[in-house]
C-alpha cells in the first residue's frame, strides 16, 4: 500500500479526535470525574512497528476488544497499565484481576467504543456496530498481535488511531486504539473522499 | 547481546552468549530449530498457517514458508540436518472473535507449524502450546543451547538444555 498522505492523515486524526472526544464525555459522565484527552496521533504501520508504538511488548496490559462490525470492520482496543486499571477499579472499590473487576473494565470499553464508533459511523455515513467486549490481562505483544491477527486474514499493516484519556484526579491513564487493517482503511478514506 | 526476532522475522546465530527472543507471543508460534552439537540456533516469528500471496516480503510469516526457509538458514549456517531438533511455544487463544473460518488461528498455527516440521523429519523436543496466555520464548546460544518460555505473569521454564548441562531433560511437552 502507497503511504498515507498527510492530508489523509489529518482526516484520520480529526475523526480520532472527535470519537475519543465523545468517549471521553461518556467515561466522564460514568465515573463523575473529569476526564482529559490527549491528541491523538494516527499511523499506518507495519505490524511489528504497530506493537512498538503501544509500549514494551511484554509490559504487562489490561486489555479491553471491541470488534466492530459493519460496512467498516475495525477492533477498538483499551489498554490499561496494571497500576491505572487498579486505580480506576479503585474507583468502585473493586480489583481488576476479579470476576467483578474484568466486568468493569469490559464495561469501560463498551461505552468508550460505543460511543466512539457512533460517532464515526454518523460522520462517515456508515452502518457500524460494537459487538460486545472482551477483557484480557496478557503481554502488551501477545495482546495486539492476537487482536489483528485474529480472524486469520493476512494483515500487513493496521492503522492505529491512538488517544490517551486521563482520568483526573485517579491517575490513571488508558490507551484507546482503533485498529484496522488495509481494507478498511481505504474503505474509511473512500467515504471521507480522500 | 539479545536479538528480538520480531512478526514475520527469523534470525540464526552461532554466536556463544547470544540469545534470541521472540516477546509478547500470542497466537503467533516462535519457531526454534536447534544443532546442539555445532551450537547453531534459529528462531522464526511464525504468523499465520499459509501464505496466499506470490512472493510474499516477510516469508517467515507464514508456517508453509517459514520452516523449510529457517531449516535453509540453519544448513547455511553449517547446521547437520540430521542433527536439527524443534521447539516451538506460542499459539495461544487469547480472544474468541465470532465469524471467521471456524478453528481458531492460534490452533491453526500450532497445527500447520507441527505438520511443516514433521514433514521435514524434524523431531520436536518440546512445545509449549495453544491455552490463553501470551508467552515468550529466548533461545540462548552456545555450547549447550538452552530454551526458556515464560508465560504472561508466570516465571521463566525451561524447555531445552539447561545452565547444568541437562541436555536431554526437555522438561515439558504440552500438545494442546
Amino acid at each position: 500500500m502507497n503511504a498515507l498522505t498527510d492530508m489523509q492523515l489529518d482526516a484520520l486524526r480529526e475523526l480520532a479526535n472527535i470519537g475519543s472526544g465523545n468517549a471521553g464525555t461518556a467515561l466522564s459522565s460514568m465515573l463523575g470525574k473529569a476526564v482529559d484527552i490527549s491528541v491523538p496521533t494516527a499511523a499506518a504501520l507495519p505490524l511489528a512497528e504497530a506493537v512498538a508504538i503501544a509500549g514494551a511488548p511484554e509490559e504487562l496490559r489490561h486489555g479491553v476488544v471491541v470488534p466492530v462490525v459493519g460496512d467498516f470492520e475495525a477492533i477498538v482496543l483499551l489498554l490499561f497499565p496494571d497500576p491505572d486499571a487498579r486505580a480506576l477499579c479503585r474507583i468502585y472499590g473493586i480489583e481488576p484481576s476479579t470476576p467483578d473487576g474484568r466486568s468493569m473494565l469490559g464495561e469501560v470499553g463498551n461505552i468508550l467504543g460505543t460511543n466512539y464508533i457512533n460517532v464515526l459511523a454518523q460522520m462517515v455515513g456508515m452502518v457500524i456496530e460494537p459487538t460486545p467486549p472482551q477483557v484480557v490481562e496478557d503481554m502488551l505483544g501477545a495482546i495486539l498481535s492476537s487482536v489483528l491477527l485474529g480472524r486469520g486474514d493476512d494483515v500487513d499493516e493496521a492503522l492505529i488511531l491512538d488517544s490517551n484519556l486521563m482520568v483526573e484526579g485517579e491517575q490513571c491513564s488508558l490507551s484507546f486504539l482503533l485498529l484496522s487493517d488495509r481494507g478498511g482503511i481505504k474503505q474509511l478514506l473512500e467515504r471521507l473522499g480522500l | 547481546m539479545e536479538t528480538v526476532v520480531h512478526m514475520g522475522e527469523a534470525q540464526v546465530s552461532s554466536t556463544p552468549g547470544d540469545t534470541l527472543a521472540c516477546i509478547g507471543l500470542g497466537s503467533c508460534i516462535g519457531l526454534t530449530l536447534v544443532d546442539r552439537r555445532r551450537g547453531i540456533a534459529g528462531l522464526a516469528h511464525v504468523m499465520l498457517p499459509a501464505c496466499t500471496q506470490p512472493d510474499p516480503p516477510l516469508p517467515h510469516k507464514y508456517a508453509d514458508l517459514a520452516v523449510p526457509s529457517l531449516l535453509g538458514l540453519m544448513l547455511a549456517t553449517g547446521a547437520r540436518r540430521s542433527r536439527l531438533e524443534a521447539v516451538l511455544a506460542g499459539g495461544a487463544a487469547m480472544f474468541q472473535f465470532s465469524g471467521g473460518s471456524g478453528q481458531e488461528i492460534g490452533q491453526r498455527n500450532i497445527a500447520a507449524v507441527t505438520r511443516m516440521v514433521e514433514a521435514a523429519r524434524i523431531p520436536i523436543r518440546a512445545a509449549e502450546t495453544g491455552g490463553h496466555n501470551g508467552r515468550t520464548l529466548r533461545v540462548h546460544v552456545g555450547a549447550d543451547i538452552s530454551i526458556t518460555v515464560r508465560e504472561a505473569g508466570g516465571r521463566e521454564q525451561q524447555l531445552l538444555g539447561g545452565p547444568a548441562g541437562r541436555a536431554g531433560t526437555d522438561s515439558k511437552v504440552v500438545y494442546a
